[in-house]
């Protein structure tokens, strides 16, 4: 063995003798608790795998390597830890060592690490009682969920003509249990019009079905309810709620993720349209990869940028690094139903996936451009133009005579003596000037920066950056420039402190072409094209919210294409605005026509400039940094400072290892890497897609997947109860070219999706959890069925479809929890307001509370289950809250005007919009009692005793509960 | 890589085929996460979870406290203007000196020294220094453990305070107080377990992120508590209806659910939710006499600063917080500053001016709160926490001025009650108060520190979720910090 641990043969007695002396108590000190102690518990502290007990365990190592490198030993991670110098990584970590201990460490190490024979090959067994499940081997491969899929013959059972039927009826009969008798027609409409579309049927629907004598009844009213727009916003919520959909960025300022709604959409319309899921997932992972991209495929890969980002991260390198896991994990578990986060610091500890595999996973996604602020990610996607190339020329001719006619007034104007009487404040403080008042100090560079260079903690003085007074470029119409600048692009950065933040600012502006402001890495202004003079306007609101006491950075990147550049930027607080003057009333230098006539040319200055913008649509979207990434290291544990070995994208050893064939992509400008991930994980025989899946349109049937860990299909995530069932749907699906309608109508045709849920003693006590399928479970709504379905019954639901999010009300009181005023939280106007919960703006930092009350997805996590807790938080708020009285008080009137003033007809009604059935007689005359005691005891008036009934029928179980 | 054998790791099958046991696609289903590995709560424990998240639990070690206070000088407060006293800082006042800093404005490797703006007095028989900004909690000094040392992974607000609420930088990790509540469940369902409490100027930034419940069920997330009018969102009976009404109203509703539940009595669900209104009746009696402060004698209210305009609106809050902790919340989080700059302890400034006005405005209340604690023997089983997200910098931040920038290399926490020792000090920052360096601390030791005494194992609490057995400290095992328990 003593060869084996690399103890030097040259060690002599006196380095031995010193290492015993004066280096091991050193180690025994500090170091041996964390790495090799007894725990006290029968094992070892071994942290970070690093056993320092042994010169063996010096050159075995731990996650970060060996400790010692024989060759240079100077270069021993050993000495950079104990040194401080690595921020990263300090040990021991508590306490620095003194100079002198370091000294003899260096010391020793320099001598080549001698060791104690006796003790320097001791090393502490490890035992992994996991081993068997984390590499890849027989067993990993045959577990049920990474072998291949097979498509199982369907059993043999007289009982039932459906495949799903005969397949759970011989676990049935295995277990002796008997399958539940159907549900009533009634239960059965509601149900399946609850599970396709989120919403109530109506009582005429119900009655209609109770009445359709006809063979294909059912199967109609299948195909009726997968046609109607309400399917995709019910089934493409399922979908949000996977990718954790959320439309802020979190963190600090919690910005708005611009246009991320058209994502929503495009989900929604996706499962309307029946859009193969195959298809659906590349368009999401590829959209702009694909071979002739449309505005749809290329809207689908805001897939990319739904996570959260920190714009001001502590660690911005580290930070790159979590989105892409945060897009690794969202992608493994949503598509694949693995759970790899795990691997990321080292190799994952219940499924064969090791280190590797992530990282190589990691990198097909390597190569996309950074998240950022405001329209960073935006792309403007074109649409068809709307106006002739005449039309063009003739508004451009006409924009340019108006600009000339409006220029000469006001030069003419401001020529003139200053009008006393007019409201012009003269306390001007300009905080930037423009070159016209005096050239002010900018950093400049034209070379490319890096791509944070807009982020709050980037400092343009610190990374090489000229300086320079503006104006910048050449000397253009109504500009002189003087600092030159002749290349297409410049980026520049100055600052400037603030004692308060003034309530508004006016910025002048001259520039030549495309110009993009931002103040403290807030996109605050962007304008495409150049300016032939000067402009100065109020600065838009999101200019106001970013400014913040202390120091202000203002960054700002002009592109050019062709003619002359120019860039110059003024800020002042108050000040005079030439253009405001000669629009007032009281303006009594100008002549009423000369005013007349100058504010139309400034109205259709501002049409024209309307008219002539770009008919295409802006979306949140993909795109990568060019036809080659950067290379991709493997970080030890974890950390993007650790580089490891360099990997290539790949896919997990424990479906064949297989390594990917890229190519760039010439017309997205990319390295084709998204678009080989999309075609293994579309692949018909890939083990997992369509199972994870199928999986989940059973789920959402159930109320349970047939595997219960829709996100996880590995070793720790559930047994299958029905693997042959799973195997066999996920096999129909691919065959019936991933349709997920066809799959709908195939469930739902089955015996066991109509059956009862009502109970039978006996197989209740033999199968409490249902695991069989003996009856149906019902479910209780989840939180934006609870709000759309109040809304339905009061008549007020608007299903107008797409569009910018709304914003559904909160209450002051929450509102005031936010960091900033009202949390920025909008108001829409009443119709909009009452859309479906789908169309809701979701805020990551401020939330509905009667949608979180009631379990909404968590909108920073995968959520492939809804929780489904009772809590008395719940009951207050349908009991309390403005909403409920407010609706209560909407569904009373309707009442109230569908059967006039006779309390037993109201209830009826009452009854036909929420639970769509008729009332019987016990609970008509209780409730009338109700009303009655409410007017004769509370002293009601019968229109308030009718809202109180409303307020309880809205938290009746039968509303809440689907059976 | 050696694989570290931990005891934590679960993976056991038996554990999901506990879960098929519980049931089928109904409230049992959202448990999947509820069971740690290798059973952080046992089966039967476990069961009652299904049906009550917040069903109390007995602590698996004895416990030293049994609640939390936890008052965050939310901005960052300055360590060397409060309690670590650093001498030598006052002569170098404008000189500019090489010293590494990492703050809003980046690293920077330079700084002209602001010396501390505030005297420093020794106090009690343990002899502490502490600054003239806070001369009441000053006299409490024997009681408290000061830990010097504390390091955070983020000078910037935002991740910072993710940071010390929930342990991580990104958000979607449950917070200290839902990791509390998850852990020992509630002892009085009357009011929630755990309670959160605003500055008048407004939430921090994040919001409610700071008392997510991030993968746990929205059961465990913090509830806001306004300290006057109506307490909790929703308490209070709306649109005139009175107790007796809403009683007829409870009546009528339980009928319908009753009969609804004919035939369907196996689905528990629906009869929880039965008794969940109940529940919610019960809480609206009980709340409001919790927060009815008129009961408290003068002397008690004085003690708290509430005779006093500034200290007021503090002084409620706090004491709110010991009536709290006398009906079993058990986590509080009273917030001094909210919003953005100045409103907070952020003082990026005017030093003098911000710390002197947010000290002023709290210290006589945090005071008369340990006081008070102590004289009705509640502060033995209560540990109450001070502190912001991070500290601040030995330099200035700008040219001119005496503000200081973020520091998360080194800042001041200190705890009391709750089987804490008092009169320490734990930890040394150097000597300008830049950085920690001696026996130096992270916010997951702080966390294990409040988890030990409130009897809770840190390494064993574990949530199960995306693979991976949770923790609020971590994967690797954290000791608490055992030099401060009595």
């Amino acid at each position: 063995m003593l060869g084996l641990s690399g103890v030097a043969s040259a060690q002599s007695e006196a380095d031995v003798s010193f290492f015993r002396d004066q280096v091991k108590p050193i180690l025994q000190q500090h170091c041996f608790e964390c790495h090799g102690a007894s725990d006290g518990k029968g094992g070892y502290k071994i942290k970070s795998g690093l056993q320092l007990i042994s010169r063996k365990g010096l050159l075995k190592g731990g996650a970060h390597g060996a400790v010692i490198n024989e060759e240079s030993p100077e270069k021993s991670l050993l000495l950079e830890v104990i040194s401080y110098n690595n921020e990263d990584l300090q040990m021991p970590p508590k306490n620095k060592l003194s100079d002198e201990e370091i000294a003899l460490i260096t010391d020793w190490v320099k001598r080549g690490a001698p060791w104690t024979p006796e003790d320097a090959d001791v090393l502490h067994e490890v035992h992994d009682p996991h081993a068997e499940m984390t590499t890849v081997n027989e067993k990993t491969k045959a577990h049920w969920s990474y072998k291949p899929m097979q498509r199982p013959a369907v059993p043999e059972v007289a009982e039932f003509a459906h495949p799903i039927d005969k397949f759970l009826e011989v676990e049935r009969q295995a277990r002796g249990l008997k399958a539940n008798h159907p549900a009533s027609r009634g239960e059965l409409l509601r149900r399946a019009t609850f599970d396709l579309t989120g919403l109530a049927p109506s009582l005429a629907e119900v009655q209609a079905f109770e009445n359709d004598t006809s063979a294909d009844a059912w199967e109609k009213r299948i195909d009726r309810l997968l046609a109607l727009p309400q399917y995709g916003e019910k089934w493409g919520r399922h979908w949000l709620d996977l990718v954790r959909y959320a439309e802020s960025q979190g963190f600090e300022r919690d910005t708005p993720k611009a246009f991320v709604w058209r994502y929503r959409d495009y989900v929604i319309d996706a499962f309307n349209k029946d859009k193969p899921y195959d298809q659906f997932l590349t368009e999401q992972l590829a959209g702009d990869e694909i071979p002739n991209p449309t505005a749809e495929s290329l809207i689908a890969t805001g897939y990319h940028r739904l996570m959260q980002w920190d714009d001001e991260p502590a660690d911005r390198l580290q930070h790159f690094h979590d989105v892409i896991d945060d897009n690794v994990r969202v992608t493994t578990e949503t598509m694949l139903g693995m759970t790899v986060g795990c691997a990321r610091c080292h190799d994952h500890k219940g499924d064969p996936i090791p280190q590797k595999d992530y990282f190589q996973f990691a990198s097909f996604f390597r190569n996309i451009s950074p998240m950022g602020n405001g329209n960073t990610n935006l792309r403007l996607i074109d649409t068809a133009q709307s106006h002739s190339p005449e039309q063009v020329q003739a508004m451009q001719q006409e924009m340019q005579q108006v600009r000339e006619r409006i220029q000469q007034a006001e030069q003419a104007y401001a020529a003139l003596p200053e009008q006393k009487d007019l409201a012009v404040e003269k306390d001007n403080v300009a905080l930037i000037t423009d070159s016209r008042v005096k050239p002010w100090k900018w950093h400049f560079t034209t070379k490319k920066p890096a791509d944070d260079w807009f982020t709050v903690g980037f400092r343009a003085e610190t990374q090489g950056w000229q300086e320079g007074l503006s104006a910048f470029g050449t000397d253009v119409p109504n500009g002189k420039a003087v600092t030159s600048w002749r290349t297409p692009d410049i980026w520049l950065q100055t600052s400037f402190l603030l004692e308060k933040i003034p309530s508004s600012l006016r910025m002048d502006l001259h520039h030549d072409e495309d110009v993009s402001i931002y103040c403290n890495g807030q996109l605050v202004y962007q304008k495409e094209k150049y300016r032939v003079d000067y402009a100065s306007m109020e600065v838009p609101p999101a200019f106001l919210a970013a400014l913040q006491t202390g120091r202000n950075v203002i960054s700002v990147h002009v592109h050019q294409t062709g003619g002359g550049q120019y860039f110059d930027f003024g800020l002042v607080t108050k000040g005079r605005s030439i253009r405001r003057e000669m629009l007032a009333e009281q303006n009594t230098q100008l002549t009423p026509e000369q005013r007349q006539a100058f504010r139309q040319d400034v109205a259709r200055l501002a049409e024209l400039e309307k008219l002539l913008e770009k008919r295409s649509e802006q979306a949140l979207v993909v795109a990568e940094n060019g036809k080659e990434s950067p290379p991709t290291f493997i970080h030890m544990r974890g950390s993007a400072h650790a580089e490891g070995a360099e990997v290539q994208p790949g896919f997990p050893l424990i479906f064949g290892g297989e390594m990917a064939k890229s190519l760039p992509i010439e017309h997205s400008n990319s390295t084709g890497r998204r678009l080989a991930l999309a075609e293994w994980i579309t692949r018909d025989d890939n083990p997992r897609t369509a199972r994870v899946m199928v999986n989940r349109l059973w789920q959402h049937h159930f109320g349970k997947g047939i595997c219960a860990t829709p996100n996880d299909f590995g070793f720790l995530g559930s047994a299958p109860t029905h693997p042959q069932l799973l195997d066999w749907l996920a096999s129909e699906f691919v065959s019936k070219n991933w349709s997920m309608k066809a799959m709908h109508k195939l469930i739902m045709t089955s015996a066991a999706y109509q059956m009862s849920n009502r109970r039978s003693e006996v197989q209740l006590a033999q199968d409490p959890a249902n695991e069989t399928y003996w009856r149906f479970m019902p479910r209780r709504m989840t939180s934006e069925e609870l709000r759309d379905n109040i809304l339905l019954a009061t008549g007020e639901l608007n299903l107008q479809q797409g569009g910018p999010s709304i914003f559904v009300p909160i209450p002051e009181e929450v509102l005031a929890t936010s960091s900033t005023k009202g949390g920025k939280w909008g108001e829409s106007p009443p119709d909009q307001v009452n859309r479906r919960s789908v169309y809701g703006v979701s805020k990551r930092s401020l939330q509905v509370p009667l949608l979180t009350d009631h379990d909404q997805a968590d909108l920073d996590n995968p959520c492939p289950v809804r929780f489904a807790t009772i809590v008395p938080t719940q009951a207050l708020g349908m009991i309390n809250s403005d909403f409920i009285h407010e609706k209560a008080r909407v569904l009373s009137a309707r009442l109230k005007r569908e059967a006039g003033d006779d309390p037993a007809a109201q209830v009826k009604i009452a009854y036909q919009l929420m639970v769509q059935r008729t009332a019987d007689e016990q609970e008509i005359s209780r409730a009338v009692e109700f009303l009655q005691l409410m007017r004769d005891e509370h002293k009601l008036s019968a229109d308030d005793a009718l809202q109180r009934f409303c307020v309880a029928v809205f938290s009746f179980n039968e509303f809440i509960f689907i059976d | 890589m050696i694989i570290k054998p931990s005891q934590n790791f679960c993976g056991q099958i038996r554990r999901r085929e506990f879960i098929h046991q519980l049931g089928g696609g109904f409230t049992s289903l959202a448990l999947t996460g509820l069971l740690g590995q290798s059973g952080f709560f046992s089966q039967a424990q476990a069961a009652e979870l299904s049906a009550n998240p917040l069903a109390p639990r007995i602590p698996q070690l004895p416990a030293k406290a049994k609640s939390v206070i936890f008052l965050f000088m939310y901005g960052g407060p300055s360590h060397m203007d409060t309690f670590d006293y650093k001498p030598k800082l006052y002569p170098l006042d404008g000189k500019t000196i090489p010293i590494k800093t990492f703050g809003r404005g980046g690293k920077k490797n330079e700084g002209r020294v602001v010396g501390p703006k505030w005297k420093f007095k020794q106090y009690g028989q343990c002899g502490k220094y502490v600054s003239d900004l806070f001369p009441h909690t000053a006299q409490c000094v024997d009681d408290i453990a000061f830990v010097h040392s504390m390091t955070a992974d983020s000078p910037i607000h935002g991740s910072a305070m993710l940071m010390m609420n929930s342990g991580s930088l990104l958000s979607g990790k449950p917070s200290l107080g839902s990791w509390l509540n998850y852990g020992l469940g509630s002892v009085n369902e009357n009011l929630p377990g755990y309670v959160v409490m605003l500055d008048k100027t407004g939430g921090p930034i994040s919001g409610a992120k700071n008392w997510s419940s991030g993968y746990m069920p929205a059961s465990y997330q913090g509830v806001v508590f306004r300290s006057q009018g109506d307490p909790i969102l929703n308490l209070a009976d709306k649109n005139g209806m009175s107790r007796v009404q809403q009683r007829s109203l409870l009546d009528y509703l339980g009928d319908a659910n009753h009969k609804h539940l004919q035939g369907r009595e196996d689905h528990t669900d629906l009869s929880s939710r039965i008794a969940s209104y109940e529940l919610a009746f019960r809480m609206q009696a009980t709340a409001p006499e919790a927060i009815d402060i008129d009961k408290e004698p003068e002397h008690i209210k004085k003690l708290y600063g509430m005779d006093e305009a500034r200290t007021e609106d503090f002084g409620r809050k706090c004491l709110l917080a010991r009536r709290l902790v006398e009906r079993g919340v058990r986590f509080i989080q009273i917030y001094s500053g909210g919003a953005h700059n100045d409103d907070n302890w952020d003082a990026h400034g005017d030093l003098e001016k911000n710390h002197n006005f947010h000290a002023g405005n709290t210290d006589k209340a945090i005071a008369g709160l340990l006081k008070d604690l102590k004289q009705r023997g509640l502060l033995d089983e209560t540990l109450v926490v001070w502190g912001g997200e991070f500290g601040r910098q030995p330099t200035a931040e700008y040219a001119a001025g005496t503000g200081r920038d973020h520091n998360s290399y080194g800042f001041t926490m200190w705890m009391a009650g709750g089987g804490i020792k008092g009169g320490i000090s734990y930890g040394e920052t150097d000597e300008l108060g830049s950085q920690a360096v001696v026996n130096r601390c992270q916010v997951k030791h702080l966390h294990a520190t409040i988890l030990h005494q409130m009897g809770i194992d840190p390494n064993s609490l574990s949530y199960f979720y995306n693979g991976l057995d949770q923790k609020l400290i971590g994967v690797e095992e954290i000791d608490p910090i055992s030099e401060i328990m009595a």
